[in-house]
């Protein structure tokens, strides 16, 4: 099985790490030997058409290393790799941009008219065009998966699509921003101000310098789009959410929540009728009640009722573990 | 209004139907029946207490009045129950005028009462937030009661923040 990796960033590392690690295991678990043909960033890509050596990839990686500091790297652009390396499987791991979807957009559809099956962690381009991407990968007959664009190591597309089959989803609940519930829980804990917590986030590399995206609810909106199209059937657009950010959550509405037995989370929830955003009162217990960087979600279902889950929402190795996932649910799929 | 009625029957069957008609007949809609088996009176009737939903006092005098006629033994007659129990936060400039209109608005709306209300005050130029805890007696009225506060945070530009388990 031959990979193509573009963007060689915190997940495309931790990809290539993790899949180093767990060579041995694909093999005797799955009959899996995948193989690197190029890794691509912003500055050139890295290729081989038999595999670029694992130990040089691991080192690159751990080094946090640019592709182009790999030997005999070419200054070629994303798109050429992908029309020019042959592959069976592209995975397109490059920044998230809601407004256009690029780079990724590109990407997916390049991979996917040459006939490659797809797996990728970027939202941008499955908020701006799920529908036009499941119907050219249809089209094309290839595979497309994304299960760590929403939730990081959380399998909750997965979760619904194939285990809760039987169910029809009423309503989807999700704590699915590891940053603003980071800032929430530690105002509850501590009783501090916002900026302050904010800052302290940010020091610790938890919170971008810019926060924008996760404390005005833009990161929870773009996976929540993407969890009402996947999972709910629908065709949202980012315009389609209603959202309300944390900026104006203080100590003190934090305490008169806990004297109730609440707490405050941003909380995105999705029906068939509506999409929103917002800072919610959430029961200590409930299971959308998780501290730190965690994230939860929680489904309202026909039959079972409520299913919930929890787990890490980022980070490259706990995201691998959604990529890996996809990966081997790609190959079995066209075994 | 939602009535909650406690009566004593005999434990002999059909007693339960017989003192259940007048209910339908007046529009009544029955929301729960609790037998009390293991609550035997001395001269051995069954205690049962029902739920119901019905349009007014009249009307429930009237219902009082045909079980009363068909020798129902009604032992207890209680005032509305609330069913639906919500608390919500507001946060930002709030002046007690607001606070005034919006409990008497919130109470003004049938079988919805304002139990519970709770200030933090900002400092000077900051913002304060208000705890309100909401009874209603059904989901329908539950809903409107949030609707009407959604409506009036966002006149007076007041951050509302509703429960993540609240009435569909
Ligand atoms: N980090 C997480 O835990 C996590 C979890 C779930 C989902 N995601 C999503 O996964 C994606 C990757 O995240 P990340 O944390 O790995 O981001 P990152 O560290 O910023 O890495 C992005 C990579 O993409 C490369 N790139 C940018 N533009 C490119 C282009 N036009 N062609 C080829 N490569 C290009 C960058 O190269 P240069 O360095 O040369 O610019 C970099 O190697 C994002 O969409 C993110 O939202 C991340």
């Amino acid at each position: 099985m031959r990979l193509l990796i573009i963007g060689f960033g915190n997940l495309g590392r931790g990809l290539v790490e993790s899949l180093a690690e767990k060579k041995s295991f694909l093999y005797r678990r799955f009959g899996l030997k995948p193989r690197v043909v190029g890794v691509v960033d912003d500055s050139g890509a890295a290729t081989n058409n038999k595999g670029l050596d694992w130990r040089l990839l691991v080192k690159k990686a751990y080094q946090k290393a640019k592709v182009s500091a790999f030997p005999n790297y070419k200054r070629i652009s994303a798109v050429e790799a992908i029309e020019s390396v042959e592959c069976e499987i592209v995975f397109e791991l490059t920044p998230t941009n809601i407004q256009t979807g690029e780079p990724g957009l590109t990407h997916i559809k390049k991979a996917m008219k040459a006939g490659r099956h797809v797996i990728t962690s970027n939202k941008g381009p499955l908020v701006v065009a799920f529908r036009e991407l499941e119907h050219l990968a249809k089209k094309q007959g290839v595979e497309f998966r994304y299960s760590a664009s929403v939730g990081g190591a959380i399998p909750v597309i997965e979760l619904a699509r194939k285990l809760l089959a039987g169910n029809e989803v009423l309503e989807i609940q999700g704590v699915l921003n590891g940053t603003t519930n980071y800032i929430l829980s530690r105002m509850a804990e501590e009783g501090a101000p916002f900026d302050q917590v904010l800052r302290e986030a940010q020091e610790l590399g938890i919170a971008e310098k810019d926060p924008t995206l996760d404390i005005e609810g833009i990161d929870t909106a773009a996976k929540l789009v993407i969890l009402s199209n996947a999972i709910l059937g629908r065709d949202v657009k980012f315009k389609d959410v209603r959202r309300t950010g944390i900026a104006r959550i203080t100590p003190q509405a934090i305490k008169l929540a806990k004297e109730t037995g609440n707490t405050i989370k941003l909380v995105g929830v999705a029906t068939r009728q509506t999409v929103e955003v917002s800072p919610k009162l959430v029961p200590l217990g409930h299971p959308l009640a998780v501290g730190g960087t965690l994230n939860a979600v929680n489904f309202k279902l026909d039959l079972a009722r409520e299913i919930s889950i929890t787990g890490f929402g980022a980070g490259p190795r706990e995201t691998s573990s959604s990529l890996l996932g996809d990966l081997i649910d790609v190959c079995r799929t066209i075994a | 209004m939602l009535v909650k009625l406690v009566m004593e029957l005999e434990d002999i069957p059909g007693q339960l139907l017989r003192a259940l008609e007048p209910i339908a007949r007046y529009g009544g809609n029955i929301q729960s029946i609790i037998h009390q088996r293991e609550h035997k009176t001395p001269l051995g009737r069954v205690p049962v207490t029902l739920i119901f939903e019905i349009e007014d006092q009249s009307r429930l005098k009237r219902v009082l009045n045909a079980l009363k006629s068909r020798n129902v033994l009604v032992t207890q007659v209680g005032e509305e129950v609330y069913t639906v129990k919500q608390t919500v936060i507001l946060l930002g400039h709030i002046v007690h005028a607001d606070i005034r209109t919006l409990v008497d608005r919130i109470n003004s709306i049938t079988g919805t009462r304002v139990m519970d209300l709770s200030l933090a005050m900002g400092g000077p130029r900051k913002e304060s937030a208000a705890r309100l805890t909401i009874l209603s007696d059904s989901d329908r009225h539950a809903r409107k009661a949030i609707s009407w506060l959604s409506e009036f945070c966002k006149q007076k530009d007041l951050l509302l923040i509703t429960s993540v388990g609240g009435p569909p």
